[in-house]
């Protein structure tokens, strides 16, 4: 009962909607650009658009196959077949191209294929195109994943990252449960989403900010006398009111979700919601398929709104306006965006890939791993429990805030 | 039914708003009189809940606020001074949530609107937007929200104030219609207000009660203290210097002063009936004086 009433309090105002309708097309409009954006290549010039994408799921229908040893060195072959004419090869007078019909007929349908296996010969700082195809020695046996194995090995002993033997365990432990052979495929929806979270912190920002007068709004408005002389008012009143805001917040974040996933998918299809990350890149430890990595992210970035939700009604206990929140809030949803990783283990490094904008970017690929004693956790688990904590924390002090507040 | 208050007592940084206030409340009407500052909407929200006294304790049929829990709340309905409503909501709306945030079942909850409503006159309006309401329509509201869980402490914080004479007198009625076995308390600065429907006058200053009297016996003593004379302008400056004046009014271009002293301040003074107002500017003198409302 007053938690619709809450809720309707939260829906009713005209700025709801507004802040609502302006971020739901904001978020439209960043998650529809990769589509609106897309274009392909082949002979006869760029292929822009929806229709470039049909193309390039035309050719990815071949490629649909389990990346076996034997794929993939037969594959390594051909490539270097094509390399053995020399007409088929150009030169920017660095490094060495396939021209003409032999890249667009070879090269071109497969190239992310190509320059994924290539990748995964190469060494950690470089990165290999499938130019570089021509200088592995296939005979004399380069398995493809036990480069990759290699490599991630490598990535784990880089001393740049400073991990511990513990961590590297982890991370190798992780990578081992990756289930080979990898089955390749079209994946262009899920790539854009991976890549585009971060986005979503302007929804995160406009929930917030719809939610931010819920305590400071009843200040501001001279009601706060009435409300906590009644009853219920400093019990189940307060309840409700977080009941409602977490309510909206979570409907609110499911809209945007729909629309921020829906454009993409809709654009490059479902396909690849099965296969596994590595096909995007082969030293990603995490055994996820497209769709879990994705579905697991999402609800580390509701975490993260549910957390600055508890926050934002805490500020709003506290402070005389919802301006005044704001204006607290903001700086701690997106300083963290102007922060940079100066590598992973560091304290201060280790910290910001807890922060709310960066936490909503996965950083599938990054070792980030948290250790307390002997124990050892992957940055994903560690925001999960970092924010279900912080949500509780915040929510009972918001509680008191409110319980507690004096009308002087 | 007793509502007592013990050494109560409220302090901003050096001020102090409520200094020491105690006293049994029975149930009956109760004129909270004092000039602006007095501390009165202090020591109402401290009745409330709304806020924590310094030091001191409120007990209602001898057991704490803090004892009674929800239960304390039950009792109390407050029409704070200048309070706010939420301009997207209607009369109505307003209500039905009120008394849910007062923990009346939905039936009741139904009933008490209607009723209320009714009472103080907003039926027509009850469908509208309180954005849209006169200041007398939402002080109407104010106390029609208060009177919603039929509260047996009933906290009026200047209902009055920027109303109407008409509408004065109309909430004067409504206000003795839901006083009946209720601890009523009512403060105002304007002392024509409480005189009709008050049965208790407490008088408060800096913080503190001056007085706490029965309506009916308390301008004694005052009385055979009130007098009035009519002289010209020149000897009224000189009165005004030496006496206490309470009121001058001018009559051509004579002067008719009201004076409070224990001998007649001249000869042709005339003993008249001692008025409350007599007595809220004998006690608040230039002070309020200076802000009365006539
Ligand atoms: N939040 C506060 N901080 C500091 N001083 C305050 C605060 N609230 C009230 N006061 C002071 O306490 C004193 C009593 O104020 P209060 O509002 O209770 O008076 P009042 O009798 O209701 O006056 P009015 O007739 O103007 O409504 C005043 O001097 C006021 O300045
Ligand atoms: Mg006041």
């Amino acid at each position: 009962m007053l938690v619709k009433y809450e809720f309707l309090k939260i829906v009713r105002k005209k700025s709801t909607l507004i802040v609502m309708a302006v971020s739901l097309i904001l978020t439209g409009f960043l998650f529809g650009l990769p589509i609106m954006q897309y274009q392909i290549y082949n002979q006869d010039g760029v292929i822009k658009g929806t229709k470039g994408i049909a193309y390039e799921k035309e050719q990815f229908a071949d490629l649909s196959v389990p990346l076996s040893e034997e794929y993939v060195a037969e594959t390594i072959r051909e490539v270097q077949g094509l390399f053995e004419n020399p007409d088929n090869i150009g030169t920017d007078g660095n490094e060495q191209f396939l021209v003409g019909d032999a890249y667009w007929n070879g090269i071109a349908p497969r190239e992310k294929l190509l320059n994924l296996i290539a990748d995964t010969y190469s060494s950690p700082n470089d990165r290999w195109g499938y130019n570089h195809l021509p200088d592995l020695d296939v005979k004399e046996g380069k398995p493809f994943y036990q480069a990759m194995k290699g490599k991630i090995q490598t990535l784990l002993d880089s001393p740049s990252r400073a991990l511990s033997d513990e961590q590297k365990e982890y991370w190798g432990g992780m990578a081992d449960k990756v289930d080979t052979p990898l089955q390749y495929g079209y994946y262009g929806g899920w790539e854009i989403i991976i890549s585009s979270f971060e986005l979503l912190m302007f929804a995160l920002l406009a929930i917030c900010i719809v939610t931010a007068p819920v305590f400071s709004g009843e200040y501001q408005a001279g009601t706060d006398a009435v409300i906590l002389s009644a009853k219920y008012g400093k019990t189940r009143l307060t309840t409700a009111k977080i009941a409602a805001s977490l309510l909206f917040g979570t409907a609110a974040f499911i809209l945007h979700v729909v629309v921020a996933c829906g454009l993409p998918l809709a654009a490059f299809g479902i396909d690849g919601w099965n296969l596994p990350l590595q096909i995007a890149n082969t030293t990603v430890p995490y055994p996820y398929t497209f769709l879990q990595a994705v579905l697991i992210n999402i609800g580390i970035i509701y975490l993260v709104l549910l957390a600055m939700i508890g926050l934002t009604l805490l500020l709003s206990a506290k402070m005389k306006s919802p301006y005044l929140v704001l204006i607290i809030l903001v700086p701690i949803l997106f300083i963290p965006m102007f922060l940079t990783p100066n590598g992973t283990t560091g304290i201060y490094n280790l910290l910001l890939f807890l922060m709310p904008y960066r936490s909503a970017m996965p950083e599938f690929d990054k070792y980030i791993s948290y250790q307390f004693g002997g124990l050892v956790l992957d940055v994903i688990t560690v925001r999960a429990v970092f924010y279900a904590i912080l949500t509780v924390i915040m929510l009972t002090l918001a509680r008191l805030g409110f319980k507690k507040h004096q009308v002087a | 039914m007793e509502l007592q208050l013990q050494d109560l007592r409220k302090q901003y940084g050096e001020k102090c708003a409520v200094n020491n206030v105690s006293v049994n409340l029975a149930p009956g009407v109760y004129g909270l009189l004092g000039a602006n500052g007095a501390g009165k909407t202090t020591l109402m929200r401290m009745i409330c809940g709304v806020l924590k006294p310094t030091s001191g304790n409120i007990r209602l049929n001898g057991k704490t606020v803090e004892q009674l829990g929800e239960q304390y709340y039950t009792h109390l309905g407050y029409m704070p001074q200048d309070f706010g409503f939420y301009p997207d909501f209607t009369a109505r709306e307003f209500m039905l949530y009120m008394a849910a945030v007062k923990g009346l079942d939905k039936r009741l909850a139904k009933k008490r609107t209607e009723n209320l409503l009714h009472m103080v006159n907003l039926s027509d309006v009850a469908d509208k937007k309180i954005k849209s309401y006169s200041g007398g329509m939402k002080q109407r509201l104010g106390i029609a929200q208060a009177e919603l869980n039929s509260p047996s402490i009933l906290i009026l914080d200047e209902p009055t104030a920027g109303l109407d004479p008409k509408e004065r007198v109309r909430f004067r009625n409504l206000i003795s219609d839901f006083a009946k076995e209720k601890i009523v308390i009512l403060s105002t600065h304007i002392v024509s207000d409480v005189s009709y429907i008050a049965d208790t006058i407490l008088m408060m200053k800096q913080g503190h009660f001056l007085l706490q009297e029965p309506m009916s016996t308390v301008t004694d003593s005052i009385r055979g203290k009130v007098w009035e004379l009519l002289v010209d302008e020149r000897t009224a400056a000189e009165y005004s210097r030496k006496f206490s004046v309470v009121n001058l009014h001018h009559e051509n271009d004579m002067v008719r002063l009201r004076m409070i002293e224990e001998t007649a301040p001249g000869e042709d003074a005339q003993m008249v009936e001692p008025g409350l107002e007599d007595l809220f500017l004998y006690y608040f003198g230039e002070e309020a004086g200076r802000q009365e409302e006539r």
